[in-house]
């Protein structure tokens, strides 16, 4: 029944780090930046909605504007920092340096106006337990994750499949040159795609922390889950990203069962050991 | 006078690291963000053995420098076989797994109470209780380290490296070993941490997880990025200058809630502000 339990909050949680890995994976494979800042861009997501409910804006509405600042803040680093860095031909290990310090910068700002220790969203519909047939208890955020983050999912997938930003991303992402050379513009291609991150890793930044509170430096953990599962499903694979990311978090949670939670960290990083080892490139590489 | 004197030895340390970090970031080319790892695993190693007595201090740091050898080179490992980015993670991974492990594994860390009562060193069976003989200590231990860096970059051997980082398929093509350069670099970084790591445990006598987080590698990050990748003069300028930043805070009317963050505030703006403008760092070569 525990373990029923476990891989229900696992499809749960896996579905919110899913679409953390899906953003991942479109800066990824679009701009080549390692965007470890997408780490902090996820937490100030969460701050912004708990700002916004405190000052007595509605749910929803505290959402969207919580991401319109997500928004602001990713084109601003894609703008102000890895643009510059990447017209001068910056290496990749100073590009990773600047991303670093950038998520430093965000986290730590949090930290001095907030306060380093955890806030919790005010009691709300998100705590409220809803009992399943079978013994089974989801509360309304969960429900609510799984929803959002399946549908934001489709969305992205749609998006980057039918429409016409969506094809010229994805051809950006698969040839620099010749997308420079017709016109489509790869440099503001980057801010577009950082843009559209930044909004959907508010999704999971925002929902998560309505289930466990928010923690100035909580992104690393997921964002390093959401890495691993980009790269075990593959570079260029947003359905692999996804995919691989709720596995990998179903695991994380039957590993439960045997082991204490502050090991789970080992887990997430055995799985990366063991892609590396046996499949470098992923489960469904080579799709653009 | 003996505030100076711990400022020295600490600077000194971190100097250790910074030797041990740019060897890795700056020399052989690969983003670590978990030097900070290897320090505590030879800082705790130390600590252990000194605690329970089974062995002196001379020989606990060489147990402990043999440790973090290998475990440099394991975890470097991953960086010869794939590319750039996904080393990222495996240096995510081993910092945030080293910090469980320091925070949850009781029994040998003391876990997030940490360990107190390390005894000071010792040399032939006489304890070093003085600040000033730790000093010394520091100080040797330092300059043999500035000594081996030194040697290296000028030797066949530190072209070798350069050479590498310029153009590794080249190198190979040469017929020169690229792995074991590179291994022997991450090994010789190791050797480093772990020394810096037990001469940190005996000085503070006491250590807890806080010391080796991913803020410290940060800052170990930060002290190689203004410093200056690849050169001596830029490995020892780093730590000195950073360790006096937190002295110069103090005179700004921060509450000490807030000295951590807004030290990493500025450590994550130095990062950004050298990436953007000066990738040399102050005293080194490009990175």
């Amino acid at each position: 029944m525990l373990a029923l339990q476990l891989l229900v909050n696992g499809i749960v949680t896996g579905s919110a780090l899913g679409v953390m890995a899906v953003s991942f994976a479109l800066i990824y494979a679009t701009t080549r930046v390692f965007h470890v800042a997408h780490a902090g861009v996820y937490t100030l997501g969460g701050y912004l909605a708990w700002t916004l409910v405190h000052r007595g804006v509605p749910d929803l509405p505290a959402l969207v504007l919580a991401m319109a600042g997500c928004v602001v803040v990713g084109s601003l680093i894609q703008i102000l920092l890895y643009g510059p860095l990447d017209r001068r031909g910056a290496a990749q290990l100073v590009v990773l340096i600047a991303s670093l310090g950038a998520l430093a910068v965000i986290q730590n700002l949090i930290a001095a106006v907030y306060s380093p220790d955890i806030l919790e969203f005010p009691p709300n519909w998100a705590g409220h337990v809803f009992p399943l047939p079978g013994g089974l208890r989801l509360t309304g955020v969960q429900i609510a994750t799984v929803v959002v983050d399946f549908i934001a999912f489709g969305l992205t997938l749609a998006f980057a499949h039918r429409t016409l930003l969506g094809k010229r991303i994805r051809a950006v992402a698969s040839n620099p040159f010749l997308a420079e050379i017709t016109r489509l513009e790869p440099r503001r291609v980057h801010v577009y795609v950082m843009a559209i991150a930044s909004a959907l890793v508010c999704l999971p930044g925002v929902l998560g922390p309505l289930d466990y509170g928010l923690q100035p430096y909580g992104g690393v953990t997921p964002l390093l889950t959401a890495t691993i599962a980009m790269i075990a499903g593959g570079i260029g694979s947003l359905a692999g990203a996804f995919a691989l990311a709720v596995a990998i978090v179903v695991l994380q949670n039957l590993a439960l069962l045997v082991m204490p939670g502050e090991w789970s960290i080992g887990v997430t990083f055995a799985i990366f050991v063991v892609f590396m080892l046996l499949r470098p490139r992923g489960l469904f590489a080579g799709k653009a | 006078m003996d505030y100076f004197y711990s400022y020295l030895i600490l600077a000194e340390i971190y100097t250790l690291l910074g030797l041990s970090t740019n060897l890795l970031v700056g020399v052989v080319g690969i983003f670590s963000v978990s030097q900070a790892a290897v320090f505590g695993v030879g800082a705790y190693i130390v600590g252990d053995f000194l605690l329970a007595g089974t062995l002196s201090f001379l020989p606990a740091l060489a147990v402990a420098a043999l440790a973090c050898i290998l475990l440099n080179v394991l975890i470097s490992l991953p960086s010869l076989r794939v590319a750039g980015d996904y080393f990222v993670v495996t240096s995510f991974g081993i910092q945030l797994l080293a910090t469980a492990t320091f925070t949850n594994w009781t029994a040998g860390t003391g876990g997030a109470n940490g360990m107190p009562g390390v005894p000071p060193p010792d040399l032939l069976g006489l304890p070093i209780e003085s600040t000033r003989g730790i000093l010394a200590v520091t100080t040797v231990a330092t300059l043999v380290a500035c000594l081996a860096f030194w040697l290296i970059l000028r030797a066949p051997f530190g072209r070798l490296l350069k050479a590498i980082r310029e153009d590794e398929s080249a190198v190979a093509a040469a017929g020169k070993g690229v792995l074991s350069a590179k291994v022997s670099a991450a090994a010789l970084a190791g050797a480093f941490a772990g020394v810096a790591g037990g001469l940190y445990a005996t000085y503070l006598s006491f250590i807890d997880p806080s010391s080796f987080d991913l803020d410290a590698s940060i800052l170990l990050l930060t002290m190689v990025v203004v410093g200056g990748a690849r050169t001596l003069a830029g490995s020892i300028f780093g730590p000195f200058l950073l360790l006096a930043l937190p002295q110069v805070l103090t005179f700004v009317a921060i509450p000490t809630t807030y000295a951590a963050t807004a030290r990493q505030l500025v450590y994550g703006a130095l990062l950004i502000a050298f990436a953007l403008f000066r990738p040399q760092g102050l005293l080194g070569e490009r990175l």
